[in-house]
């Protein structure tokens, strides 16, 4: 506990929490919109850190996950109106189902495999949502009735509050005793067997905690932009956006994925004006991060710092 | 009747898949990467092979060609500035890099695929066909372009199955699919043979790209799909394996051919994704499938 | 030793199969509360996977594995483990952004999903676990800074934190020098009087001498000799698989035609495997129409050796081939130069039938070239001939060996490097070998350099001996004088540290 408390990046991440609490003040509505985005985004992308990071499950279609989450939430409201915070819950609950049909092939197959699958996943739900338009409002989406709130301020808080409250849960998850057992798990899976852990159980559980955040803050978000469709949320270039965000953030650093996320949108808004060549570009700096940053933002300062330390 | 059509026309587009499926599968064999971006480089040779021989006015030969070229060229950038450079790379922990290539051909896919709908649009194209004229079949209509592409295919698989099994060359890059630190002792630079085998990758998937802008017509909304079949094909028949893939070629596409027929034309790419799951649940290594 | 009822584990009948290959056949041992026992083999022979099989790594297909008399075989891995067994591998992948603390309080940690945080005595038992394997000093470092011995030790600590009933040691005293090694033979003696049963594997009995109570030598997948270290050692089929036999020494006439010209000169070679040391500034040189062999045992770093001279991985030091110096060449490029190596895991193209194996290794020659190599390598080995059309894998190991070396002498190499031929192989075949090297020589000007646990196969060709024992050269001379000095004391010499026997050269 000590030890989480000592940590510069928790203290960093505290600092920023609350500059990020005080912006509505002095911030335009429209700029308050891209970040509400951004912290829905954040959440999805500590949610595949955790399994990719942690784990070690590469996840190619989070926007599986998410779908599930947000289109549970968008139908149930549409149809039956419940009141949001149930049809958030659903769609949380659906996802952790998603993510459960996920896993059992993932704790099979070997890494390119299941990433294959993860992708298949997404086109399928896709295909899915397109033939069952009735409901589902086909690839023009779906409105939905009810929203969060109409201020960007509102909005703005919540999505903060929303990611905040993750956030800590998931930090606190990785740097607790089942994040060190995650951690091992993932890296080598039979030195952690030899230590008497259980991969299978903790892999397992490591999906369904990714699968309900995913689908939680899929909902969220859907409720918070009105609308919910394919381009959006279950889209695999908004998968891959969400893995880069992470992995520029910087792998297995959970908090890391959420500087990366706003990063990313806030650019992606930047390079709004280029037109369709926005995702072109955001693509080609993703693919120059992988290429000579590896390690991310996060990753690369924590292993200066560590060196510094020794 | 209608099945004499599904028949023909399942052909036609089995042999296509197969010849993109037998690159994608070369690729994997003899150098271990999946391609993602595999729509892309069909996407790129079926958009340039449309766009000159329509637009510049140079000709159907000439343009379709010169795609196929342009498929080449894509596939080497491909290898040479995204696969190549994270394969080397010494950032990245060998344990890594498989997800590390497949993320960036990935990316890269997607590059092309905004790429080619900004310069082109996302509305889908068709090339003028090869040659032009229908046949009657036992009372069926078929464009002789749909059988001229299937010949085409089967020209090139068949000088494909040359290249390997006689001539040295291609022995050199059986080997390096069985056994690529063996050939490194007999004195074979690998990066040569995975040139080799990318140049002929670069090729397939040229030839597959402009004979189905010329079949079906493409756009690049299509891109995702086409690197979907072609790992669908490429799982159910083993991934490493040629023939498995042409096998699973024939399955995916008639199966395809009769959803679009029979069921729904919109719903012509689920089986194939179904398939992949069924496939990857019960038997992940494919009907013939090596490692 | 005690004289317990039930023995702490107790192995009956564990056999393994991969695939068609029997690599466990039938062993059973058992090992008392506080006995240490040595389960030694040459690579090839099983022992790592029958630790695997004990760990539940492996599924055994048959036999039973009893932890004080309760059956385990066939458990999942981390059921065993909280069974009571251990294992200290000998390389694992630590996870680097962890401290050598945290790592030893993950061993110390319940399998549990909702545990969040760690009982506060797992902070005081992890310290003085890291105290008591040394590790005091460095607990709070992360394991990328520290050498290699401590990341063994790391490892040492993780088993110790289970508090096992048994330990299954991994080559405990590989990369380590000799006052590491002590240090760790006294932390497994710890485990001893602590009363656990020790397994410990490995490639020799001499390196396990000293430590252990009892020994069981495997061959092929078989039990071949148990009992003390001494008995082992001295037994006969235990010898034979070793050395090989009879020592014999065959006047080798001297040729003034051969030249004294060194074409191969390697200096203060050393080699890394991660932090671990897999050569020790080796030196040795090779003269044209040399027939060099390297004597080890498994494990000593003969493989390394020659990985290294054919550009295969990264070394310090010096290799030269005629004039050229071959670092930063590619391995291709070694192999055209002129050095082929046919290694140990032979890498034969097993789909391709043996023509076509051949022909892969004449691809680089002039095509006029070709044809008449092919015929003299069919001579050479007439059996390859009957069998050109048949694939490699459906060879016997003996026909295996002989494509490997023919495909290798396809390409007309100056300096043949052959890796440890006679692994697996029955003596009849071994014979056929011998006679085909010795053509080789005779008609050839080839120069060889052979790597070889088996001692009568390799001396009668050569024409100086090299010993390479645990990544150093330790002795160098001429065959005649390898009988008389080394001979049956191959197995049971002493490693003096840091001492290198210059004896005086030809």
């Amino acid at each position: 506990m000590t030890n989480l408390l000592r940590s510069p990046v928790l203290w960093a991440a505290l600092l920023l929490a609350a500059v990020a609490a005080t912006l509505p003040w002095w911030l335009s509505g429209y700029v308050l919109g891209v970040l509400t985005v951004a912290y829905y985004f954040g959440v999805f992308s500590m949610a595949w850190d955790l399994l990719f990071g942690f784990a070690g499950e590469v996840n190619f279609g989070p926007t599986f996950l998410i779908g599930l989450g947000a289109y549970t939430a968008a139908i149930l409201d549409a149809k039956w109106g419940p009141p949001i915070p149930v049809c958030i819950i659903a769609g949380g609950l659906v996802a952790l189902i998603g993510g459960l049909l996920l896993a059992l092939p993932a704790l099979r197959l070997r890494g390119p495999y299941f990433g294959l699958v993860t992708l298949v996943a997404v086109l399928l739900l896709q295909n899915c949502i397109v033939i069952f338009a009735g409901v589902t409002g086909g690839e023009i989406g779906m409105t939905v009735p009810d929203v969060l709130s109409v201020r960007a301020e509102d909005n703005y808080w919540y999505a903060l509050g929303f990611l905040i409250v993750c956030a800590i849960i998931l930090f606190g998850l990785s740097r607790s005793a089942i994040g060190l057992i995650l951690q091992a798990s993932g890296q080598d899976a039979i030195g952690a067997q030899a230590l008497g852990f259980n991969v299978t159980k903790h892999k397992l559980a490591a999906f369904c905690i990714s699968a309900v955040f995913s689908g939680v803050a899929g909902a969220m978000l859907i409720f918070y932009q009105g609308t919910a469709s394919v381009s959006t949320v279950v889209d695999l270039g908004v998968g891959v956006q969400i893995i880069i965000a992470a992995v520029l953030g910087g792998r297995r650093t959970i908090l890391g994925a959420v500087l990366g996320s706003v990063f990313l949108i806030v650019a992606g808004e930047f390079l709004r004006p280029l037109g369709q060549i926005n995702t072109f570009v955001v693509a080609a700096v993703a693919l120059a991060v992988i290429l000579f940053f590896p390690d991310g933002l996060l990753g690369n300062l924590l292993r200066v710092t560590a060196r510094e330390r020794e | 009747m209608v099945w004499l059509q599904i028949l023909i026309d399942g052909f036609a587009i089995s042999s296509l898949y197969a010849l993109g499926a037998i690159g994608f599968t070369l690729i994997f064999g003899v150098s271990g990467v999946l391609n993602l971006a595999h729509g892309g480089v069909m996407l790129v040779a079926a958009l340039m092979g449309w766009m000159l021989a329509g637009e510049a006015r140079i000709g159907t030969y000439l343009g379709t060609l010169l795609g196929v070229l342009s498929g080449l060229a894509c596939a080497y950038v491909t290898y040479l500035m995204v696969v190549r450079p994270i394969q080397r790379s010494a950032a990245i922990p060998r344990e890594e890099k498989e997800i590390f290539v497949l993320t960036g051909t990935l990316l890269w896919g997607i590059m092309i695929q905004q790429g080619m709908a900004y310069l082109f649009t996302d509305n889908p194209v068709t090339m003028r066909p090869l040659i032009a004229g229908v046949i009657s079949i036992a009372g069926v209509r078929t464009p002789l372009n749909e059988i001229m592409i299937a010949v085409i295919c089967w020209v090139v698989i068949g000088m494909l199955w040359l290249f390997v099994n006689r001539t040295r060359a291609g022995k050199a890059l059986l080997a390096a699919s069985i056994n690529p630190r063996g050939l490194t002792l007999l004195g074979f630079e690998l990066s040569r043979v995975y040139l080799l085998a990318w140049t002929i990758y670069g090729v397939l998937a040229g030839v597959a790209g402009v004979l189905l802008a010329s079949f079906l017509g493409v756009s690049s909304n299509n891109t995702g799909q086409l690197t979907a079949s072609a790992f669908s094909i490429v799982v159910l028949g083993g991934l490493g394996s040629v023939s498995g893939s042409l096998m699973a070629a024939y399955v995916v596409g008639y199966l395809e051919t009769i959803t679009a027929y029979l069921i729904a034309p919109t719903l012509r790419p689920l089986p194939a994704l179904l398939l992949l799951v069924l496939v990857v649940y019960v038997r992940p290594q494919g009907l013939l499938g090596r490692r | 030793m005690s004289g317990t009822d039930t023995p702490r584990l107790q192995v009956r009948g564990l056999t393994k199969r991969f695939g068609g290959l029997l690599a466990v056949k039938d062993i059973g041992f058992d090992i008392q509360a506080g006995e240490i026992l040595g389960l030694i083999g040459p690579n090839g022979s099983g022992k790592s996977t029958v630790m695997k099989l004990i760990m539940g790594i492996e599924r055994p297909n048959a036999g039973s594995v009893k932890l004080d008399g309760v059956e385990m075989a066939g458990w999942a891995p981390h059921k065993i483990a909280r069974a009571g067994v251990g294992i200290v591998f000998q390389h694992s992948r630590p996870l680097h952004r962890q401290t050598v603390l945290e790592h030893i309080k993950l061993a110390l940690l319940p399998d549990s999903l909702i545990k969040l945080f760690a009982d506060p005595h797992v902070e005081r038992r992890a310290r003085e676990i890291a105290e008591r394997v040394e590790l005091g000093a460095v607990m709070h470092r992360h394991p990328s800074s520290l050498p290699f011995a401590d990341l063994r030790r790391m490892e040492m600590a993780k088993a110790i934190a289970r508090d096992p009933k048994v330990v299954l040691v991994d080559e405990p005293f590989a990369g380590l020098n000799a006052a590491e090694s002590e240090s760790f033979a006294a932390l497994i003696r710890g485990f001893r009087a602590e009363g656990r049963a020790v397994l410990l594997v490995d490639h020799n009995v001499k390196s396990l001498a000293a430590l252990v109570d009892r020994v069981l030598a495997m061959y092929l997948g078989e039990h071949v000799a148990e009992g003390t270290a001494e008995e082992v050692m001295q037994n006969e089929t235990v010898r034979r698989v070793y050395i090989g036999g009879k020592i014999e020494t065959r006047e080798r006439p001297p040729d003034e035609a051969r030249s004294k010209v060194s074409i191969l000169e390697v200096q203060d070679l050393s080699v890394f495997y991660g932090k671990a040391r897999a050569l020790d500034k080796v030196s040795i040189h090779v003269r044209e129409g040399e027939f060099v062999s390297v004597v080890g045992l498994n494990g000593a770093g003969k493989t390394t050796l020659f990985n290294a001279i054919s550009g295969l991985l990264p070394y310090q030091g010096t290799i030269r081939f005629g004039r050229r110096d071959l670092k930063g060449m590619t391995g291709a490029a070694v192999a055209r130069a002129g050095i082929v190596q046919c290694p140990e895991t032979r890498e034969l193209f097993g789909d391709m039938t043996v023509r076509e194996n051949l022909d892969l290794g004449g691809y680089h020659l002039p095509s006029a070239a070709r044809l008449p190599q092919l015929t003299w390598l069919f001579e050479l080995f007439p059996i390859l001939k009957s069998r050109q059309g048949q694939t490699a894998r459906t060879l016997s190991g003996g026909e295996q060996q002989m494509l490997a070396i023919a495909r290798a002498l396809m390409m007309q190499p100056k300096l043949l490097i052959l890796d440890e031929p006679t692994l697996g192989l029955a003596p009849v075949i071994l014979e056929q070998l011998s006679k085909a090297l010795e053509r080789l020589q005779q008609t050839t000007p080839i120069t060889v350099l052979l790597g070889e646990q088996n001692v009568t196969f390799a001396l009668p060709h050569a024409d100086r001996v090299y010993v390479l024992e645990h990544a150093r050269i330790v002795w160098e001379g001429n065959p005649a004088r390898f009988a008389k000095e080394m001979g049956r004391g191959y197995l049971e010499a002493e490693v003096v540290d840091g001492a290198r026997v210059h004896p005086g050269c030809e």
